[in-house]
């Protein structure tokens, strides 16, 4: 069933795993873009947390490197925010020592650069402003978003309608002063004002939040599948955060519900302990099924070990996606 | 008198004429428009740069961007919003 939403919806080539914490996002993520990758598509995984999984599973550090090929067709990056914000405040001061002549950028500039990078919203911005760059490339045939754990990831999603809206008022204001200044200039019969580099700046900034939020929130083009488990809580969690998601316009497409105690366990001998937890799972599922109906896209099942390395993820693959 | 001369007399009295008219009608008009930009000016650093106060109000990543070309404001700016009022500025 997975795997037929893939092959008839071939314009959705942003696909997201969403979920509380532990659930399985990362491993969902990894497995979907070895699936991808074996059926001929280019696929880039990657992680925008900043205490990311990606190089556990992959067994392979790949922190802050870029896009680390994992093998044909399968690449996958971990950013490194801190070291983006310490570029980026390279740039900046760069900048106003080319705009000034400067020798040396001004203490209270100084002092400023460095007390905004130690602000908390820089990290997520600074993230946020690095998967602009890596979508917009385009040099992709799909994107997997490792998604932080529900409550960031909602955070992330109404950061691009918040800025977008608020750099709207701010390059309004900058218009309106350019008509000020256009008046002025008229009527001391001055030539053309100088082009305003601020709302030029505005303007870029607003553009790329929009192809960010645009894609996230694109049906044609975005597949976001919500992680949970057959458990009485997670069940609860995940349909408050289906409706908050459905607030901010995210494309749902349908739920994988994960750890899966294999049911045929029940006909071998095992000991109460499993019993019951089968038992109580039979319930769970039940009721996912009557919440979510035909949204249930795959129940995968709980292994017998960790999923790490290439062989174990191939192994999820195929209990997602059947055999390709 | 040579055409030339006329000419450059001409000039010269419809300059100051433009001036006087300028300085009836349109001085005040482009210093309150100028004025009003200024106003604005302040008003856009406060909403960018606000976190130099203490209060943030654009995401920090943003502002950054736009620092470099605030930077000959920054200490005027400052002043201006921390200052006490005093009674010379309904004079101002």
């Amino acid at each position: 069933m997975l795997s037929k939403l893939f092959s008839d919806q071939p314009d959705r080539r942003y696909i997201m795993f969403g979920g509380k914490g532990g659930l399985g996002k990362t491993t969902f993520s990894a497995a979907a873009a070895y699936f991808l990758a074996k059926t001929g598509k280019k696929v880039l995984v990657f992680s925008v947390d900043p205490q990311a999984s990606l190089s556990d599973i992959f067994k392979q550090d790949i922190y802050g490197k870029g896009a680390v090929k994992i093998m044909p067709n399968l690449y996958a990056q971990e950013i490194d925010a801190d070291h983006r914000i310490r570029e980026y405040q390279q740039e900046i001061r760069k900048k106003i020592l080319d705009m000034y002549g400067l020798e040396s950028v001004p203490e209270e500039i100084e002092n400023y650069i460095q007390a905004a990078a130690a602000e908390p919203a820089m990290e997520e911005s600074a993230i946020f402003d690095e998967v602009v760059d890596i979508v917009v490339g385009g040099e992709y045939d799909y994107y997997i978003y490792d998604m932080v754990p529900l409550g960031h990831a909602l955070y992330y999603l109404s950061m691009a309608s918040v800025y977008d809206e608020w750099i709207g008022k701010i390059t309004k204001l900058r218009e309106e002063m350019a008509e000020y200044d256009q008046v002025a200039a008229v009527m001391r019969r001055e030539k053309e004002t100088e082009e305003d580099a601020i709302l030029k700046e505005l303007l870029y900034i607003k553009q790329r939040i929009n192809a960010s939020s645009s894609i996230l929130t694109d049906r044609a083009k975005t597949a976001f599948f919500f992680v949970l488990i057959p458990e009485e809580m997670i069940i609860f969690d995940t349909q408050a955060a289906a409706k908050l998601f459905a607030k901010f316009n995210v494309p749902l497409s349908g739920y994988i519900v994960n750890r899966v105690i294999p049911p045929d366990l029940r006909d071998q001998k095992i000991p109460d302990y499993l019993r019951n937890r089968l038992d109580m799972q039979k319930g769970y599922l039940e009721k996912i099924d009557m919440l979510f109906g035909a949204e249930v896209l795959a129940r995968v099942p709980e292994f017998e070990r960790d999923i790490a390395g290439l062989p174990m993820i191939e192994k999820m693959a195929h209990a997602m996606f059947g055999d390709f | 008198m040579t055409e030339e001369e006329k000419k450059s007399r001409l000039a010269k009295w419809t300059d100051s004429a433009k001036r006087m008219l300028y300085g009836m009608a349109g001085h005040d008009m482009a210093r309150y428009a100028l004025k009003t930009r200024g106003s604005m000016e302040h008003l856009f650093i406060l909403i960018t740069m606000g976190d130099l106060l203490g209060i943030p109000i654009l995401p920090p990543y943003y502002s950054l961007r736009l620092l470099p070309y605030v930077v000959p404001q920054i200490s005027t700016w400052k002043r201006r919003m921390l200052r006490e009022r005093d009674l010379t500025d309904a004079l101002a």
